[in-house]
């Protein structure tokens, strides 16, 4: 076919990381690309470059003052903190106090998961990989915590496998990434249950009984 | 299950015990007797596809007043027996069922279509969810070093899989190997 057949029902952790650059970050610009008015003459200085971006707002981008902190998309901060243009800010449950806090909401509840953001794992990723100079708390250990956090919640979805169904699930507060993964498993278990499920069902005993194809 | 489904395909290509209910000519080379009628009662092993529409296509009426047979019966078949059934009631996880058929879960749909057969359907659902979890923690168990073999319990395990099953496996696999090597990589 036209997709590579991995690619057919669900995302490559590439795309995922994709998905997620769209959000907005936090930075620190190291430059200034405001244009200062001069008094008198109410144009900007001409022979500067504006970026004009069609995806994505590009007002905070041709505003930015050195050390103040302002909003842009996260694969932009990353573009410019590459080049040393700015310091990325990391989000404020990215912090060694507030994983530990996640940490022990996971031990204590077996059975929800703790309200992390949805692409908690690609950003934790991205950051620590992109960005470690940034960050208050030490990175090694603020990776280990987000190792911690991932492999106790790794053995809950394990758990959760056992009470899959023919007709639904429900997984509060599971990042994408985590989705991701399991999304194979699950969806191919759930489809043979429902096949199974289905197959003394008479075609015509009612409509609820029906494939949704 | 497509019409193009190749697993689909061979799994209905299994043979399975049929008895006629009448004697017809000319197929006998269904028996291996080129020419020959096939003879009422006669136990011929037919693939699926053809068992599975004779034994719901109804034949002549011998006598006006009874419901017409169908051409042929199916005979329950070894896969679907109570020796398997509680093998598998027993310990669906230890259970080599690529020995028994390696096309079973589509078989016994099949079957539990034709038959409507509730207890089938049940022991199926249970053995599924059963062996999804040993699936999944086989599969969840990525190594990043090309050169290390597998362990010696999953690839003793992977032998008793089903085809489904292993296609499952595969799928799953791939998802968490992907996961991790883009969590690792620079």
């Amino acid at each position: 076919m036209s997709l590579p057949g991995y690619l057919e029902d669900k995302f490559s952790p590439e795309e995922i990381q994709f998905l997620v650059e769209n959000e907005p970050i936090k930075i620190m610009p190291r430059i200034t690309t405001r244009q200062k008015r001069r008094i008198g003459s109410g144009r900007p200085a001409e022979n500067t470059t504006q970026w004009k971006l069609i995806t994505t707002n590009d007002y905070n981008v041709n505003n930015m003052v050195a050390m103040n902190s302002t909003e842009v998309a996260l694969w932009l901060a990353l573009l410019l903190k590459q080049q040393g243009k700015c310091s990325i800010v990391a989000p404020s449950w990215l912090t060694l106090k507030q994983i530990d806090k996640f940490i022990e909401f996971e031990v204590r509840n077996p059975t929800r998961f703790a309200n992390l953001p949805w692409n908690w794992l690609v950003i934790a990723r991205l950051l620590f990989q992109r960005a470690p100079d940034d960050f208050r708390d030490p990175v090694h250990l603020l990776r280990g915590k987000v190792q911690d956090l991932r492999e106790v919640r790794q053995g809950k979805i394990a758990k959760g496998l056992q009470y899959l169904n023919e007709s639904h699930l429900q997984l509060d507060n599971l990042s994408l990434v985590e989705v991701n993964e399991m999304r194979p498993l699950v969806v191919g278990v759930m489809d043979k249950l429902k096949e199974v499920h289905n197959s003394t069902i008479k075609e015509n005993s009612g409509e609820l009984d029906d494939y949704d194809v | 299950m497509g019409y193009y489904d190749i697993d689909d395909i061979l799994a209905e290509n299994t043979k399975f015990a049929c008895s006629f209910n009448y004697e017809i000519p000319g197929l006998g080379y269904l028996e291996g007797s080129n020419g020959k009628p096939i003879h009422k009662n006669a136990k011929v092993e037919l693939p699926f596809w053809l068992g599975n529409v004779l034994a719901i296509v109804p034949g002549d009426h011998e006598h006006e007043d009874e419901e017409p047979q169908p051409f042929v019966q199916l005979l329950a078949p070894e896969i679907f027996s109570n020796r398997v059934i509680n093998a598998i009631k027993a310990n669906p996880r230890g259970l080599d069922i690529h020995s028994i058929n390696g096309h079973f879960y589509a078989l016994a749909v099949k079957w539990a279509t034709l038959f409507s057969d509730a207890e089938l359907v049940q022991v199926l659902s249970d053995m599924i969810l059963e062996r999804a979890q040993e699936i999944n923690s086989h599969a969840s168990s990525v190594s990043l070093d090309p050169d290390l073999m597998l362990s010696d319990t999953t690839a003793r395990f992977q032998l008793t899989l089903d085809e489904f099953e292993k296609n499952l496996y595969r799928v799953t696999h791939d998802s968490y190997k992907r996961a991790k090597l883009w969590l690792t990589k620079k």
